[in-house]
């Protein structure tokens, strides 16, 4: 009970700092990348929902935050164009409107499908793979395939879909200039990122307290024993990776407002595995730790990605992943939570051993 | 039609194939009501493969397996799936303890509660009192009332195994099939679990593989001897160990050890 109020306080004081920024921090780029962070943290914690707790490796979902991305990018272009074809139409020839381009004019619709689609796609998928019982390096295998080839899909068919350059070009949600350009609605659409991810790490927060989510963890450590228990295991993953899709399309859609556009790159496997680092190097498992991850990793590229480090801060993340799996598997949650008590532990025992050796003697 | 009554499970000529290997040939075994059934064997005479057929987590090649749960009709496992049969009220222990280590034994055991057991239900449950006290009562028996709070990976190995069983005894299961109960548990510990399983066959059948012999005369009331996937020979455990073909094929070579090399 204690171990869970730790971490409500400290996304508290997380969420509170954020709120604070857009008015403390002057850089209008500095807030702009601030909401890429929230948007980042929704997928680590829908990401750490079927793997640090269901103990299933999805490394492919940039697809689910793509899908959501493209929906709200859509939209968006729709409305800047009024409905009319896109450049990238008009180039590939087309003289009508595609028809699933079509329920993306509403905005009540286009919001819907900003869930529905990463949700339907995810419940198909899931559906077969469990009920083949497909687990384990299996499952990581197909989740990367699968976005292999969402991807090849999108480049290939660019007239649909923008191809390469993915969709772009479009003005804010409000319909005003997007971006660094408008401080106000940027604070605005902040705000609604900030709303999203307390909602999703509540949402969250419940999940994993809940028997569902203590079955999550049950099926992580022992599958069979969840079946002979009388669980359905097939139906509690299909469940809990349709949730992680939606919330990752929802982390999408938000993302796609402050980036101002969503291309292709953001669905390949490099990014659904530097999803990954966010929620390993943070603390797998733990709520709090898939937020802290995303943030800490988002951090540090923003801050060595240019200047002196820029050629090799790639490195630097890659020898922070490498150092977290081989010697902190709790991630930056688990030093705080297990091994610096256990270092002051063992701080205080040893002069406390040494004295009683000198007594002895 | 009596035995119906009397019997709770009826093996009828179960056999399995694995790539050409019969494992089991033609089993046929009845297993009475409020019993403690022993099946027995050198290794590799398909006695856990039995059970894996029973619980259907190995499909057979021919046979059938019928339950006959009291003041219901029968049901026919043999084409169920896992879950189903748990939720049918036969439990199962495996041989490696299995319990869920980062989960407390109260959490385990609340896992194991029969019902509740859609996504749904699961999402919006809240233990009631009256289920509280079941548990309690099941974790008393087995002896680890006070290590409710305690998470299941730090138990000792014999508490692990009692849990798993109190796991089985908290879903009110007809028949609870334990895989080498006494596995790893020392003389003490091996005869408390025997004193647990006396307990248990009040309320329900307790099928048990396992090699202990000393074990097996303390509780057995059938005991079956499995031998290259047949049935040698079933009967009372003193008939039974007594015979001299079962002396042979088992006993006499020094038992496990012997068929192991």
């Amino acid at each position: 009970m204690r171990r869970l109020k730790g971490n409500h306080i400290c996304f508290t004081v997380i969420a509170v700092m954020l709120a604070c920024s857009p008015f403390l921090v002057g850089s209008s780029s500095m807030v702009q990348f601030l909401g890429k962070c929230m948007c980042y943290s929704i997928v680590a914690i829908a990401l750490d929902l079927i793997w640090g707790y269901t103990g299933m490796l999805s490394l492919g979902h940039g697809i689910y935050f793509c899908l959501g991305g493209y929906a709200m990018a859509m939209y968006l272009r729709l409305r800047d164009n009024g409905g009319a074809l896109t450049d990238f139409m008009q180039t590939g020839g087309l003289t009508k409107l595609p028809f699933f381009w079509k329920p993306f004019l509403s905005f009540p619709l286009a919001m819907l499908l900003v869930i529905l689609v990463p949700g339907v796609l995810a419940a198909v998928i899931g559906y077969f793979v469990f009920r083949s019982r497909i687990k384990g390096v299996y499952f990581s295998i197909i989740t990367q395939a699968l976005t292999w080839a969402a991807y090849s899909l999108f480049i290939a068919n660019s007239k649909y879909t923008g191809g390469n350059n993915g969709i772009t070009d479009f003005t804010s949600v409000f319909g005003s200039t997007r971006g660094v350009a408008n401080r106000g609605h940027l604070t605005a659409m902040f705000f609604v990122a900030l709303a999203a991810l307390v909602l999703v790490y509540l949402l969250a927060s419940w999940l994993v307290n809940s028997k569902f989510g203590k079955l999550l963890i049950a099926i992580r450590d022992g599958e069979n024993r969840t079946f002979f228990s009388g669980y359905c295991v097939n139906q509690y993953k299909n469940f809990i990776y349709t949730l992680s899709a939606v919330l990752a399309g929802i982390g999408g859609a938000l993302f796609v407002n402050f980036n101002g556009s969503i291309t292709p790159s953001q669905m390949t496997i490099a990014y659904s595995i530097t999803m990954v680092v966010w929620v390993a190097v943070g603390g797998r498992g733990t709520v709090i730790g898939a937020v802290i991850g995303a943030f800490f990793i988002n951090l540090c590229e923003y801050n060595l990605s240019s200047g002196a480090l820029a050629g090799i801060w790639q490195y630097i993340v890659g020898a922070i992943f490498g150092v977290t799996i081989l010697f902190f598997k709790g991630g930056i949650v688990g030093i705080v939570k297990e091994q610096i008590p256990a270092l002051f532990a063992r701080l205080q025992s040893a002069p406390a051993a040494e004295k009683e050796k000198k007594e002895a003697a | 039609m009596t035995d119906i009554r009397e019997h709770v499970l009826k093996i009828k000529h179960i056999s399995v194939i694995f790539d050409g290997f019969k494992a089991l040939t033609d089993v046929d075994i009845n297993v009475k009501r409020n019993s403690i059934h022993f099946f027995i064997g050198p290794n590799g005479a398909g006695k856990t493969t039995l059970l894996d057929i029973i619980c259907a987590r190995t499909k057979p090649t021919s046979g059938t397996v019928h339950y006959y749960p009291l003041g219901r009709n029968a049901v026919r496992l043999t084409g169920m799936k896992e879950y189903q049969i748990v939720n049918e009220g036969i439990g199962r222990k495996f041989q490696v303890p299995s319990v869920f280590t980062a989960l407390t034994v109260m959490e385990n055991m609340v896992l194991s509660l029969k019902g509740h057991k859609r996504v749904w239900e699961s999402l919006f449950y809240k233990l009631s009192d009256k289920d509280e006290m079941a548990i309690m009562e099941v974790l008393r028996k087995v002896g680890l009332a006070d290590r409710a709070d305690v998470r299941a990976g730090s138990l000792a190995h014999g508490e692990k195994q009692w849990l798993e069983i109190a796991m089985q005894l908290v879903q009110k299961p007809e028949i609870i099939m334990l895989d080498e109960p006494a596995a790893g548990m020392g003389k003490p510990e091996t005869f408390r679990t025997g004193e647990l399983l006396k307990e248990i066959k009040k309320d329900c059948t307790v099928i048990v593989v396992e090699h202990d012999m000393d074990f097996v005369k303390q509780i057995a009331d059938t005991v079956t001897v499995l031998h290259e996937g047949k049935v040698l020979m079933e009967g009372a455990v003193d008939e039974v160990l007594a015979d001299q073909t079962v002396q042979a094929v088992y006993l006499g070579r020094g038992g496990e050890r012997y068929a192991g090399n």
